[in-house]
């Protein structure tokens, strides 16, 4: 059986400014996403996540379009809708001068349940590793990050929308993170999570837009984005480059955008490790560096192949 | 309406009544205290009789004779320069209704909670017109216990309702000025704008009540400061017609921003 749309967008755009300095942020965007699944939204600064997300809270007003969340229109039903989510502002900004305590006191009471709320959210600054007892000014920007987690999360929302959400968090914490959504997940929860980092996605999403410049370029499921994944392998050996290892490097089908130079290699390697690692033994390897490609590059391995936007 | 940012806005701004409050009140503890000498008020109408009406009026008062009493001589000195500085409140007040949240950014945090924008804004007004008026009553209880200490022969009740009477005057400034700051967005611009239209109101009562003629009499009439002169208390020819106008303004001015909220993006 098929799960329920908890987003379903449809021919959302907006624009900015007025005649000669009007600008699109977003263009004729639809898009479902389905109730129990963790939909990560990608793309580069500015291509406009933050903007859909600002329309599907109500805090902009889309320039045509429309949208709903749990069958409910965002702007006729506001209120209704943001009892049962939680938001995480990309760009957070709280009271500088009131504590964590206070805040999330505040926020639980406009959501009417102070008692459980409030307990909830002191498990989760728990399991963050969050000190609510300090003002937000003497909050380093990870720790504030926490605090916005927490109040997005402590009324448990049937969905999260969340806009950039490990931003300034250390490593630890971004596991923790991960293991946080992946409950959400089994609870039958949605999450919508914009992101530019590619492995941020793949770690937890089931399903990913990608955006640019506005426009939608595609929705695959995480599996099918990782198809095209590829690393760039930059590879310094102690002594010149083997010839043999050269020779196989050019042959190799996994390997592009060779590059050597006296000792150094760099290329582009689609799959496993495992052959690449084979052939560097030739020589001695003094220092090996791998990068995710950025997301520049995955939409030029996207789209290279001429698959289209779904 | 649940009256959640209601006691939320008293809850962290309640210290404004106090310091707001008791600024106000040691100015009128220092006015009870000169009023206290009567040489000092009939010296001090006599100085104003020698010298232009236009002076006069920039001294509160249009004439020597309410000068003469002592609730006159308060309420003329004391209520008239109160009101600039209440005015200077009802500014910033009206900025803390949405602008400075809005600048700040917090107001996505807000705006993400299920609380309507009509509900938001129009709770954050009342609660800082609660504000406004506990700094009023702080205020004249300051300034009462202080012609009392000072043994001053004054009618307290008027004293009382003058001091109170500022009130519409700067719910208006703090409606003007909070939509404003929803018109022109930019913090800058909306506090610019309040203070003109506080400084033009100001000027306009100086020159139009100094002034004779229809222009003069416009002039004064587009002043908020006209509507509230406490003179006019102490004279017993006080028209309560004036501050029930300056509250249907602030009514309109309301239902405008309230408007206004509904219908724009927040933080763009």
């Amino acid at each position: 059986m098929a799960s329920a749309s908890v987003i379903e967008i449809s021919g959302l755009s907006k624009t900015y400014g007025s005649g000669s300095k009007q600008t699109a942020a977003l263009r004729n965007l639809n898009l479902n996403v389905q109730q129990g699944e963790i939909f990560g939204y990608l793309g580069p600064n500015g291509a406009g996540k933050t903007t859909t997300i600002r329309m599907l809270l109500d805090l902009i007003r889309p320039s045509s379009g429309s949208a709903s969340i749990f069958g409910m229109d965002i702007r006729d039903h506001s209120v209704e809708i943001h009892r049962r989510i939680g938001f995480l502002p990309g760009e957070l900004s709280l009271w500088e001068g009131r504590t964590g305590q206070q805040i999330i006191h505040y926020v639980a009471s406009v959501r009417g349940d102070t008692k459980d709320i409030t307990k909830q959210a002191e498990e989760l600054a728990q399991r963050l590793q969050l000190d609510t007892s300090k003002r937000v000014r003497d909050l380093s920007s990870g720790n504030k990050r926490k605090l916005g987690l927490v109040l997005a999360m402590m009324h448990s929302p049937e969905l999260l929308v969340l806009d950039e959400p490990t931003n300034g968090l250390d490593p630890l914490v971004q596991q923790t993170f991960h293991e946080m959504m992946d409950e959400y997940r089994d609870k039958g929860k949605t999450v919508f999570l914009s992101s530019h980092i590619l492995s941020e996605v793949q770690a937890i999403c089931d399903r990913a837009g990608i955006l640019r410049d506005g426009d939608l370029k595609a929705v695959e499921s995480i599996e099918k984005l990782m198809n095209v994944e590829f690393h760039w392998v930059d590879v310094q050996f102690r002594d010149a480059v083997p010839e043999r290892l050269a020779r196989q490097l050019e042959l190799s089908n996994d390997i592009s955008d060779l590059n050597i130079n006296g000792s150094r290699v760099k290329m582009r390697l689609v799959g496993d490790f495992d052959p690449l690692l084979r052939m560097l033994s030739e020589g001695y390897v003094k220092d090996l560096r791998v990068e995710e490609p950025s997301l520049e590059d995955i939409f030029l391995a996207y789209y290279s192949d001429g698959r289209e936007a779904r | 309406m649940s009256g959640i940012v209601f006691a939320n806005t008293l809850r962290t701004s309640w210290k404004q009544v106090l310091y707001w409050g008791l600024g106000l009140g040691l100015l009128g503890f220092y006015i009870g205290f000169i009023a206290s000498s009567s040489d000092i008020i009939q010296g001090y109408a006599d100085l104003l009789a020698s010298m232009p009406p236009a002076l006069l009026q920039a001294f509160g008062a249009s004439s020597v004779e309410v000068l003469r009493s002592s609730e006159g001589w308060i309420v003329s000195v004391f209520v008239s320069e109160a009101a600039i500085f209440l005015s200077v409140f009802a500014v910033m007040a009206g900025m803390n209704i949405t602008a400075n949240d809005e600048q700040s950014g917090v107001m996505d945090v807000i705006m993400s909670l299920p609380i309507s924008r009509s509900s938001y804004l129009l709770e954050r007004w009342i609660g800082y017109a609660a504000i406004g008026l506990g700094i009023l009553l702080v205020c004249a209880a300051i300034t009462m216990f202080s012609l009392v200490l000072f043994g001053v022969d004054a009618q307290m009740d008027l004293v009382f309702i003058s001091i109170l009477n500022l009130y519409p005057g700067a719910l208006l400034v703090m409606t003007v000025t909070c939509l404003l700051a929803l018109v022109a967005r930019r913090r800058a611009h909306a506090i610019g704008l309040s203070a003109a239209f506080v400084v033009a109101s100001y000027v306009f009562n100086l020159v139009g009540g100094a002034a004779s003629g229809a222009i003069a009499d416009l002039m004064q009439g587009l002043s908020f400061f006209s509507y509230t002169k406490g003179e006019q208390i102490v004279l017993g020819n006080y028209d309560p017609a004036n501050a029930l106008l300056l509250l249907l303004v602030v009514l309109a001015g309301i239902a405008l921003s309230v408007r206004m909220f509904i219908s724009r993006d927040i933080g763009v």
